[in-house]
């Protein structure tokens, strides 16, 4: 496969590497599982398969041998050979054929998976890639122009589709619900409220090892003396200016500021949408219930890739 | 909880925290020092030896916390958190007299690392001895003449947290850190000393450079030392700098 034009940020992504974090080399992998999972489906292939992961900007692709391959996520104008095709479908293509990722419409990233397997090696467990650490993936890095990525045992599958009803829509505005972390009772309820009554913005310096936010400083953060600890994803960090920054997946694998709470691991995926200028607000909602939303989603993937 | 070794040589006082939906922090309020560094490694090792890593992948040691990593949200934390308190308990009270005494006597794996002081791998070296009102040379000296303790590793691939910088050279972190330090840089902030392992930002002050590689991906053993180990930093030229760094390279 001919990458004409690699597009900003193309890189492979499966679920990520775990057990390397006393290393300091945080998971990595996919930001929207769920959309991966999805994609991953569409073409007949375990939900944690390795994919590309395509960010605001799409890349253009030349394809070396027939298969299957389907794209959910962020949704671009997608040409196949300049004919509109579409997210959330199963599409064949030939030797020579053309794929190209037009415009943004909605949502961040999107999940390219394919029927057949990359062609590259793992490192430390995952062919995920870690941009900044600069582990796994082609070449220990997001692709470039006129990169080649090899397939093995490549094949068209049937033909899926997925109903209207599952297929998911990106607003720009997001609830993320949260539970407690480890400085959230540093904070007063004066911050806490400041924290949870504001809508903030996703500023465009955010990546993928960090979403930072702008709007309402938390007041007097700075006060804050905390010890340092294992930052897990979804962190959310009060940094000294008081805005907060989210920790994603390639993020530091310990932290130094108080975290006033923790994204949710159902809500998680969210992150992988995200783009300068969406809105979020943040929810507090208890243990019990995070890991009953958790359940419940695992279970409406499972329904759907079990169909 | 404070819980007491057997021979009353160590009391260990913590908290447990929730860390999102999926993890849990122990938090220690003991100093931070080899001793603390230690037991939270035997704890480590104990929690990594009794629950199985597809259930929790990642523990993640730091100055004075242990980070529990689950692979799912947990749903009764009361139970984890009774498990954990009774793991501690059981391996604090299992570290006999022989076992302290040998980890006493045992000799410390030591790392020499080479650095280079010189320009151009030494951008801030004149303005921190300054700073600190000593000569370039006696910042380097300094510096050498350091035994680092590892306790942890973490923030990027391969960076080490060391104990043990002379006190004379501490000093704050940059207002404004910098948007591109070179990998292998060796700097001071704060009561810290260290070696970026990549090419990041950042807020230290960069006195030098190693030619090494701290986080090779390939290897069996990707990261150059663990925790515990010991660190001592020797002064090269930039000429065995440049060897060095090819010789690696080959």
């Amino acid at each position: 496969m001919l990458f004409i034009k690699a597009g900003l940020q193309t890189s492979v992504q499966d679920f990520g590497r775990t057990g390397t974090m006393h290393l300091g080399v945080s998971h990595s992998g996919a930001m929207d599982k769920t959309s991966l999972s999805l994609a991953n489906y569409l073409v007949g292939n375990q939900k944690d398969n390795p994919a590309l992961e395509i960010t605001f900007i799409g890349p253009k692709i030349q394809f070396q041998t027939s298969m299957s391959i389907a794209v959910c996520g962020a949704q671009f104008d997608l040409y196949l050979n300049n004919e509109l095709v579409f997210n959330n479908e199963t599409i064949d293509v030939v030797q020579g054929d053309v794929l190209e990722f037009d415009k943004l419409i909605s949502g961040a990233r999107c999940y390219l998976a394919f029927s057949a397997q990359i062609n590259l090696e793992k490192q430390l467990g995952s062919l995920s890639t870690h941009i900044t650490a600069r582990i796994g993936g082609f070449n220990n890095g997001q692709l470039k122009d006129s990169d080649q990525l090899e397939f093995l045992s490549t094949l068209v599958v049937p033909a899926k589709l997925l109903d209207k009803s599952l297929t998911q829509s990106f607003s720009g505005n997001y609830l993320l619900r949260c539970v407690e972390s480890v400085e959230t009772h540093h904070f007063s309820e004066a911050q806490k409220n400041q924290f949870f009554g504001s809508k903030y913005k996703i500023d465009q310096q955010s990546n993928r090892m960090g979403i930072r936010l702008n709007g309402n400083k938390i007041n007097d953060s700075e006060k804050i003396q905390i010890t340092s600890s294992g930052l897990t994803q979804g962190s959310i960090q009060i940094t000294p200016s008081g805005l907060p920054i989210i920790s994603s997946v390639d993020g530091q694998t310990i932290g130094g500021y108080p975290r006033i709470a923790n994204i949710i691991s159902a809500d998680l995926s969210i992150l992988g949408q995200l783009k300068a200028h969406d809105t979020i607000s943040f929810e507090l909602i208890d243990l019990e219930y995070a890991s009953i939303l958790f359940k419940q989603k695992q279970a409406w993937l499972k329904s759907i890739l079990n169909s | 909880m404070s819980i007491e070794s057997l021979d009353n040589k160590f009391d260990i006082e913590f908290e447990i925290g929730q860390n999102g939906d999926s993890a849990i922090t122990l938090n220690f309020k003991n100093e931070i020092g080899e001793t603390l560094t230690k037991n939270i490694l035997l704890i480590k090792d104990s929690i990594a030896d009794l629950i199985n890593s597809a259930k929790l992948p990642d523990i993640i040691p730091a100055y004075q916390s242990l980070t529990l990593y689950y692979t799912e949200p947990l749903d009764d934390i009361e139970k984890i958190k009774n498990q954990i308190s009774d793991i501690v308990k059981n391996t604090l009270l299992s570290i006999t007299k022989s076992q302290q005494n040998k980890s006493k006597t045992s000799t410390k794996k030591i790392i020499r690392i080479p650095v280079c002081y010189e320009a151009p791998f030494a951008p801030d070296l004149n303005t921190l001895a300054s700073f600190l009102a000593i000569t370039t040379k006696e910042l380097i000296e300094k510096h050498t003449n350091g035994n680092y303790l590892v306790h942890m590793l973490g923030f990027l691939p391969g960076f080490l947290y060391l104990g043990g910088l002379d006190e004379s050279l501490h000093y704050p972190r940059k207002n404004t850190p910098a948007i591109n330090i070179a990998k292998g840089s060796v700097g001071i902030g704060g009561q810290q000393t260290g070696i970026y392992p990549i090419e990041s930002p950042g807020g230290w002050h960069i006195i030098g450079r190693t030619p090494l590689t701290l986080f090779d991906a390939n290897k069996s053993k990707p990261t150059i030392a663990e925790p515990l180990d010991e660190i001592k930093f020797y002064a090269i030229s930039s000429k065995e700098f440049i060897q060095l760094e090819s010789q690696a390279r080959n």
